[in-house]
């Protein structure tokens, strides 16, 4: 039996207005193995590697590698022992270079050295994981995923021991996570030590050796691969409310009712960061009642097709029209006006101020048009989704910053889907939700399509969410909308054909 | 811990007071003197006037912070609402009657109130214009629009505005007694200490009652504004994140400019109450007469943490302490101290040194009120 | 024309001031810290700058240079304090910065003071006129090579991480405290640097009341106006300290009141920076997005 890599013994963490974030947790992981954390959304999993990665120091409990004691005081010191995380939310700083990020971490270069070095390995390790991004491109210019996809280039240009992913495949575009799994096969034969963050749970089942469940702050269980099973797991993570996830196809009796169309887009054009054209000559319908999903890679103009639609990117050429009226390039506010839902590609930075509290980020939506707020029927809204969504810790003045990244998401979510009545726009719903609660957002979708008579066009990365909700479904590749497909009797390798071609 | 608040604040304070005394010690100064000296002031009536001006700004500093608006230009906004309530007062309805029908003088006081007001508003507002069509940053911006306060009202006292009863001096007339504010009471003086104190301070909130109207009233409006008007969350959404408010389909240009706006405006409003109340005319160079009032009242904005409930008590301790160092830097211990040393003449570097001194720690020594402090084992 | 006296004695002297402390705060607050002690820091430089031309004659014999060397020594102290108890605790960068503002102030008299009594004018030691071409190109050098290293270095790179983002940079892998530490030391030097020119070869006299004539935020306001930008640094700093050595001047030739001729830097500066916001310096002039604010180390962090 070989000894761990890398273990903790008895941490616990709490936080300032006494979460519990982590009890008592002890976990090995060994060189050669992929070990992944499960846990529903706010079980302490991120807290956790934060502090295997220094960005928290433990209030108890040791950490040891290669059976040795270690205080890991920053990342710094992590990095150096060749412990490396990507986080669940992109750590990059925004007005700096691809290439400029990574110089930061890189101990092999000189403080008076340029980037001219980086730039060359970036390249290297590009092509070796499969990754198509120019290093001289702005952290800014990229989107969610991307940013991800730097994050993990950057873990492997700094040869780690131990790689710690949080949430960061589960988005990886097809040929990217093929290359990635093979990059992963070889890592471990180095033995090396991988510890990675899901919430796929069959993906976590299908490359971890060794997997560990977090419920509220405590291990309530550790199981070898060869002996764990999908349910088990979901059981564990879950309680009672595992029985409820499903990826089935939501029986759709009401194709029938579907009303008159409330979203109309007529050649659409838009512009990316850079200029270039990013939506090209798209049209489509949307409406009452129907949902349209968007499935294709990250980077193919989805992105740049909802802010446009919600007004927040000029439209060069081409119309939306929103129950009846021409709203192209009218302003974001016109538009939400009429009562349009919108969740953006990257919910924390767009769609959440986090130094307010969950009601004041609530209020500001629906108190909108008012001079004076109605607070207690804004608190009772808050309550009223936290309730229905389970955000945890279910407090409507606690600041949004100190919520873990699942609940951050739900907050946005339920109140974007609460807001919309004639509309949502939505990218990636269910990003970072874990299973239960993303069905449980799929189904509440589903029901305001059907039930309020809502018009829906969402785009995702995860395919199987498209099939799963879609009325209709579009692909969007190179700016370039085709569609649409039943999502029934299309086959799916029609639609991956179209997402890659 | 329900007064940890105010523990902390007096804590911080004690130690930064306690410093300095050392520091005083060290060099040949008695420190019973200074901690002494320092202390009283702190209960004595003479910084009402300050307290109160100093306030104000910070209410008005406040709503633009809170916004991360950093309007640094509380003092050329009270600037230029004084220059409008020297036209009214000075220009418009100058008098030389001792007195005037009551309705004529509230009617001439309101309007310069209302027209400073304004000034001070659209003062603040054209940073803000700038601040949301340009992009250009806020604080160059307010700094610069401060100085060109300045000039504006030094050519404007040097041309029209110079008075006829200045004697070759360059300065407006006096304020006509009519427009006054302030109260005059007699001050009588009875020996016992404590009467006296408390006798002082009625007295100050007699002579300063329309400022302490204004202090409350600002002070519910802001209070008002940040916890009741949808306005005011914007304002602190603006200050977190502007995506997010992009996203909500807020225009983010006007909350900007209105933020401003507010700001000036009470600014402005303060101008006119302190023109009205206290100054009475404007002498030229302008920059040498409010003491800086602008600029002291960053410093008490920020020293509250933008924490609405301790904006008076900066203002108390900056104000006590204003008089506090300039008391202590005349005691005779310390001028017969600075000659031995060298330096007879500079007391004043003691005033500043204290001064800063004891901010310096009482900013430092805050963080321990909102943060639990947690020792990190190693 | 103008003149070639006013040039070297006047314009010259208040431009390489100007340029070096606006330079200075500049690359300071890419660092993320709000420099409010500016003014304050300014003048116990020029204070320690005449002690240092009569303190330090043993060690370095040339007075204006052992005044600079002083000067630019107590600035970096000063600095430094105010830099490491920003990064090291929570709180409020404005409050520290105008404290320390007073503070310096007071420092500045102590230091200057008994010099000033004792010896009266600076005039014997103060920079001569040709030294002040070699500090214009020494100050020109000095621009060119921050920018470089600001734009292209690691260290640049790292300077920009911890203003854009301090927690986010630290993720990365910068160690946060010392990239504020140097950047502290460069920017405070120029600072000081510059602070002792104001007295040795603009003024070229010092007096206690000068604390209150607020040259540091003309310096400040300068930067600002740049967009801290090194090299826009230099035809800003040249209006500033052209527009403000030359008041006098100006006031006179052109026959307006002296408030006239003082009101021209600051519109010229305002204009100035509408002219930009209009072109595409606008993105490059942002400040960093981080300025001035408070940085928790832990639990505060997302
Ligand atoms: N900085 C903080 N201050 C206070 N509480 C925090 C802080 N960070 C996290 N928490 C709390 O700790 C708990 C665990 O959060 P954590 O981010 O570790 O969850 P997670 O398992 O990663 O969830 P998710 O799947 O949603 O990302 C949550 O209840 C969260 O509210
Ligand atoms: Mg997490």
């Amino acid at each position: 039996m070989t000894s761990p890599l890398l273990s903790i013994t008895g941490i616990n963490k709490s936080f300032p207005g006494g979460v519990i974030a982590l009890d008592d947790v002890s976990m090995e992981f060994y060189p050669g193995e992929v070990t992944a954390i499960l846990g529903e959304n706010g079980a302490g999993k991120s807290t956790l590697v934060k502090i295997l990665y220094g960005i928290y120091s433990p209030d108890k409990g040791d950490i040891f590698f290669q059976g040795k004691r270690i205080v890991i005081g920053s990342p710094i010191d992590a990095i150096k022992k060749g412990i490396v995380m990507v986080s669940q939310i992109p750590q990059l700083i925004d007005r700096l270079t691809v290439a400029e990020n990574l110089s930061l971490s890189l101990t092999s270069v000189g403080l008076f050295e340029s980037m001219k070095n980086v730039r060359r390995v970036f390249k290297e390790i590009s092509d070796k994981i499969g990754i198509k991004i120019n290093p001289d491109a702005k952290v800014w210019s990229l989107n969610y995923t991307q940013k991800q996809l730097v994050e993990i280039a950057r873990a492997v240009l700094l040869d780690a021991k131990v790689l710690i992913l949080d949430e960061a495949l589960t988005y990886l575009p097809v040929e990217e996570r093929r290359k990635f799994y093979v990059y992963l096969q070889r890592f471990k034969e180095e033995g090396r030590s991988i510890v990675l963050i899901t919430h796929k749970i069959p993906e976590a089942l299908e490359i971890s050796d060794r997997i560990y469940i977090l419920r509220r702050g405590k291990v309530v269980g550790s199981l070898v691969r060869e002996n764990a099973t999908l349910e088990q797991i979901r059981e564990l993570m879950f309680g009672e409310a595992a029985k409820l996830i499903t990826y089935e196809r939501f029986s759709n009796p009401y194709e029938i009712q579907v009303g008159e169309p409330i979203i109309q887009v007529e050649n659409l054009v838009v512009e990316g960061e850079y200029g270039e054209i990013a939506v090209n000559k798209v049209s489509f319908k949307a409406r009452a009642g129907e949902i349209i999903g968007i499935a294709g890679i990250v980077g193919n103009g989805q992105r740049e097709l909802l802010e446009a639609l919600v007004g927040l990117r000029r439209i060069r050429s081409g119309r939306v029209i929103i129950d009846g009226v021409d709203v192209s390039n009218k302003g974001v506010g016109v538009i939400r006006e009429k009562g349009v839902g919108f969740i953006p590609d990257q919910p924390l930075r767009y769609a959440v101020s986090a130094e307010n509290t969950i009601v004041e980020n609530i209020a500001a939506l629906f108190s909108r048009q008012q001079v004076v707020i109605n607070w207690s029927s804004m608190i009772e809204i808050t309550n009223k989704l936290i309730k229905e969504y389970s955000i945890y810790p279910p407090n409507p003045n606690i600041h949004v910053k100190l919520l873990s990244g699942g609940n951050i998401m739900k907050v946005v979510v339920s109140r974007e889907l609460e807001y919309a009545t004639r509309a949502l726009l939505a990218y990636n719903p269910t990003r970072g939700l874990d299973e239960a609660t993303a069905t449980f957002v799929r189904k509440k979708i589903k029901e305001k399509a059907v039930g309020d008579k809502v018009s829906i066009v969402f785009a995702s990365e995860d395919l199987d969410e498209v099939l799963q909700l879609s009325d209709a479904v579009f692909v969007m590749n190179r700016g370039v909308l085709y569609g649409p497909f039943d999502p029934v009797s299309t086959p799916r390798s029609k639609i991956e054909e179209l997402m890659v071609m | 811990m329900k007064y940890g608040g105010l523990i902390v604040v007096a804590l911080s304070l004690l130690t930064g007071i306690g410093v300095f005394a050392l520091f005083s010690w060290s060099i040949g100064i008695n420190p019973y003197y200074v901690i002494e000296s320092i202390l009283t002031t702190f209960i004595f009536p003479g910084i009402v006037k300050d307290f109160l001006i100093l306030s104000l700004l910070g209410y008005a500093l406040l709503i633009a912070f809170k916004g991360s608006l950093w309007n640094i230009g509380a003092e050329g906004q009270m600037h230029m609402a004084i220059i409008a309530s020297v036209y009214v007062t000075l220009i418009l309805f100058f008098t030389t009657e001792k007195s005037l029908p009551i309705h004529v003088s509230i009617g001439v006081v309101l309007l310069s109130i209302v027209l400073a007001t304004i000034a001070g508003a659209l003062w603040g507002g054209l940073a803000g214009a700038i601040k949301a069509y340009t992009g250009v940053d806020e604080v160059p911006v307010t700094l610069i629009l401060n100085y060109i306060a300045y000039f504006i009202g030094n050519i404007l006292v040097y041309g029209p505005f110079r008075g006829k009863y200045v004697w070759g001096y360059v300065r407006t007339d006096l304020l006509p007694a009519p427009y006054k504010l302030s109260i005059s009471v007699k001050k009588t003086i009875t020996g016992d200490p404590i009467v006296d104190t408390l006798n002082g301070y009625l007295v100050e909130a007699i002579i300063y009652s329309s400022w302490i109207t204004a202090l409350i009233i600002v002070a519910i409006f802001t209070y008002w504004l940040f916890n009741k008007s949808s306005l005011g969350l914007k304002i602190k959404i603006l200050g977190s994140n502007p995506d997010y408010l992009v996203t909500l389909g807020v225009n983010v240009k006007k909350t900007t400019v209105t933020a401003f706006m507010l700001s000036g405006a009470i600014a402005g409003l303060t101008g006119a109450l302190y023109y009205h109340g206290a100054l009475w005319r404007l002498e030229y160079p302008l920059e040498y007469q409010t003491m800086g009032y602008g600029y002291l009242a960053i410093l008490v904005t920020w020293l509250s943490m933008l924490d609405m409930k301790f904006i008076p008590i900066s203002a108390y301790i900056v104000s006590a302490l204003i008089m506090g160092s300039q008391r202590v830097s005349s005691l005779p211990v310390v001028r017969e101290a600075f000659a031995v040393i060298g330096l007879g003449g500079a007391e004043i570097a003691f005033r500043l040194l204290m001064f800063g001194s004891v901010l310096l720690s009482y900013s430092i020594l805050r963080f321990i009120q909102d943060y639990e402090i947690r020792v990190v084992k190693s | 024309m103008i003149p070639v006296d006013l040039l070297i004695d006047k314009i010259l002297p208040a431009f390489i001031t100007f340029y070096l402390v606006s330079l200075g705060h500049s690359i300071f607050e890419k660092s993320g810290i709000l420099n409010l002690a500016i003014d304050g820091i300014f003048f116990a430089a020029t204070g320690a700058a005449i002690l240092g031309a009569y303190l330090l004659l043993p060690i370095i014999p040339y007075p204006p240079i052992a005044g600079s060397v002083l000067a630019v020594l107590v600035s970096i102290l000063l600095g430094l304090f105010m830099s490491t108890v920003l990064t090291f605790l929570p709180i409020s960068h404005g409050a520290v910065g105008l404290s320390l503002q007073f503070f310096s102030y007071g420092v500045g008299i102590i230091l200057g003071y008994s010099v000033r009594m004792r010896y009266g004018t600076v005039y014997q030691i103060a920079y001569t006129r040709e030294d002040v071409l070699e500090l214009l190109v020494i100050s020109i050098v000095i621009g060119l090579t921050l920018h470089v290293l600001i734009e292209k270095t690691k260290l640049g790179v790292a300077i920009r991480a911890v203003g854009e983002n301090p927690h986010s940079a630290s993720a990365l892998g910068v160690k946060v405290m010392h990239i504020r530490i140097i950047a502290a030391i460069i920017g405070f030097a120029l600072m000081g640097l510059g602070a002792s020119l104001f007295i040795l070869s603009w003024q070229r006299t010092w007096d206690f009341r000068q604390y209150s004539q607020g040259y540091g935020w003309l310096a400040f306001a300068t930067a600002l106006a740049a967009g801290r930008h090194p090299i826009m640094l230099i035809p800003v700093s040249l209006l500033f300290g052209g527009l403000a050595s030359t008041q006098t001047d100006i006031s006179a030739s052109l026959k307006v009141p002296t408030d006239v001729a003082k009101l021209i830097p600051f519109l010229a500066a305002l204009i100035l920076m509408l002219v930009y916001s209009s072109t595409g310096l606008r993105k490059i002039f942002a400040s960093p997005s981080s300025l001035g604010k408070p940085y928790y180390k832990e639990e505060k962090s997302i």
